[in-house]
């Protein structure tokens, strides 16, 4: 009883521990932090909901970031299907070395590369585009997805993949039929991954939207000045975080599942 | 065993084109400009090795290295332990764990440049839900500098633990409830089925948790630029912070020197990583 009852206690301690913040930012959200035509600083409302959604550079950043981070989602697993298959499937020349190069652009850091990645992709014409970020973010993204997608196909047996060439499928219908309804919750885990870390990634957001196609961190970089409204701030937040939600909302009975690493 | 195929590599081609593009060009690039003097880029001189030699000659180098270093090793001591913890925690609530891995992983989806704000929010002395608790106790973390560390890395700490939690859990998940029972029959202590059953068993996860961990708190950033510029004085000065002043700068033969040191540093840890867990299977 008694050890239940700490285990309960701990369990509350870490909820508190990461929900205050939370809880900060959404009672800010609330609240009137600057003194506003009719409004006394401190009263509560949604006017700070009202006047991010009034602003129109705001809804664009929130287009901007949603259209970069589902290019960036379909194009890691688009790409990283092929691979995590021949990985899971096929034993090659370099195969080790290709998972250790996967993990050394992981690890890179993102500081590191943000110079010549600007340079490189001005001449391409992909600054200020979401493309170019949707393409840069594979540097992280990409490795993440591979591993979790070859995790989940190592756990379908072989003889599907064989089955279905003696039935007659041909490569393309195969991929489709079979073996992404067969690891749909791996697909769901690494867009997970890949959305989160592509939502939340501030440094090649940055360096490659110089004039236009600011995504939303960067607007609520923006929001910062001389008298900033702290409650519009918090309210841009917490509705940051509306797709992350429902994001793990969606995987969170997978979400545990993607790393049956083999080290 | 997996047939030896070297077909293969054609399904590999789009991911190798993609980080060609992204990762192995830029990489070329910025350790090419390390060796140069940069005015514009149309007016590059070569400098050969002098930049490096300026900053591994420097004090403020080895300073920051050692920060980092400190850094690194005092959020992987506190995040790992705990992150495992909690997930030997979660275990025990069966299907019901879901709600604790969902509530672990949401500091995970919050843009990084807001994670330092919300804090800060948090423990401001006027407004904050902790600031008026904290002032009273003498918490002062713009000036005293073991504060600002103690804020940096319990800030760290909560934006990933969730990560360590959810790899942990994966990893602990995996390990065949029979073999448990067995150990409680032959009456083994907590202790010892975590040391002899479950610890193997996610020793692998555990590798990748060390090595994410070790990379992005050694490069941190964001929370540490933003809490407290690297101050107060100097205290909080990590290799990212001067990367970043540099560019900010325009010095850059310099910062893609510092660059390539970093990547240096990084590609030895991944390489001790990839030696360390090899091991087992040979």
């Amino acid at each position: 009883m008694t050890l239940a009852m700490i285990r309960a206690l701990a369990l509350l301690a870490l909820a508190a521990f990461i929900l205050l913040p939370f809880a900060q930012a959404v009672i800010l959200s609330f609240t009137a932090t600057l003194p506003r035509e009719g409004l006394a600083e401190g009263s509560l409302g949604l006017m700070n909901y009202q006047a991010v959604l009034a602003a129109p550079e705001l809804r664009a950043a929130m287009v901007n970031s949603a259209v970069y981070v589902v290019l960036n989602v379909a194009l890691c697993i688009a790409v990283g299907l092929p691979a995590a298959y021949a990985l899971a499937r096929f034993r090659f020349v370099g195969d080790r070395h290709f998972l250790l190069a996967m993990l050394v652009f992981r690890v890179t850091p993102p500081v590191v590369l943000s110079l010549p990645i600007f340079i490189l992709f001005s001449h391409l014409g992909l600054v200020n585009s979401p493309v170019g970020i949707a393409l840069v973010h594979c540097l992280f993204n990409l490795p993440v997805a591979i591993w979790i997608l070859e995790s989940f196909i190592r756990a379908v047996p072989p003889e599907l993949d064989e089955t279905a060439f003696l039935d007659g499928h041909s490569g393309p219908a195969f991929f489709f039929r079979h073996l992404i309804p067969a690891i749909a919750p791996g697909i769901g885990v690494a867009a997970f991954f890949c959305f989160v870390f592509s939502w939340v990634e501030v440094v090649f957001a940055r360096i490659l939207t110089v004039t236009a196609g600011k995504p939303i961190t960067m607007a609520i970089t923006a929001m910062f000045g001389f008298q900033t409204d702290i409650g519009m701030v918090m309210a841009m937040t917490c509705l940051s975080l509306v797709p992350g939600v429902a994001m793990i909302w969606l995987v969170r009975n997978h979400i545990a599942r993607g790393f049956t690493l083999r080290a | 065993m997996r047939p030896y195929d070297n077909r293969a590599w054609f399904l590999l081609l789009p991911a190798l084109l993609l980080m060609g593009v992204v990762g192995a060009l830029p990489m070329l690039a910025v350790i090419n400009y390390g060796f140069h003097d940069i005015f514009t880029l149309g007016d590059l001189h070569w400098v050969g090795l002098e930049w490096f030699e300026d900053i591994l000659r420097s004090d403020r180098f080895l300073a920051s290295l050692g920060r980092s270093l400190l850094f690194s090793g005092l959020a992987l001591a506190i995040q790992v332990p705990l992150g495992i913890g909690v997930a030997l925690l979660l275990l025990r609530y069966g299907r019901r764990a879901v709600w604790g891995l969902m509530l672990c992983a949401l500091p995970l989806v919050v843009p990084w440049n807001m994670i330092p704000m919300l804090w800060l929010g948090l423990i401001d002395p006027r407004s904050g839900l902790l600031g008026p608790g904290l002032a009273a106790i003498g918490f002062d973390w713009k000036f005293t500098a073991w504060h600002t560390w103690a804020l940096i890395l319990t800030v760290d700490t909560w934006h990933w633990l969730g990560l360590v939690v959810v790899l942990a859990y994966a990893g602990l998940s995996a390990v065949p409830p029979a073999f448990l029972q067995a150990a409680r029959i032959d009456g083994a202590s907590a202790w010892a089925i975590f040391r002899h059953i479950q610890l193997p068993r996610i020793a692998g996860a555990l590798a990748i948790v060390f090595l994410l961990r070790f990379v992005d708190s050694f490069m941190i950033y964001t929370e540490a630029f933003t809490i407290n510029a690297g101050g107060p004085g100097d205290a909080t000065r990590f290799l990212s912070i001067e990367l970043g002043e540099e560019i900010k700068g325009f010095s850059y033969g310099q910062a893609a020197a510092r660059a390539t040191l970093y990547f240096l540093i990084v590609l030895a840890v991944v390489w001790a990583f990839v030696i360390a867990t090899r091991r087992p299977e040979a």
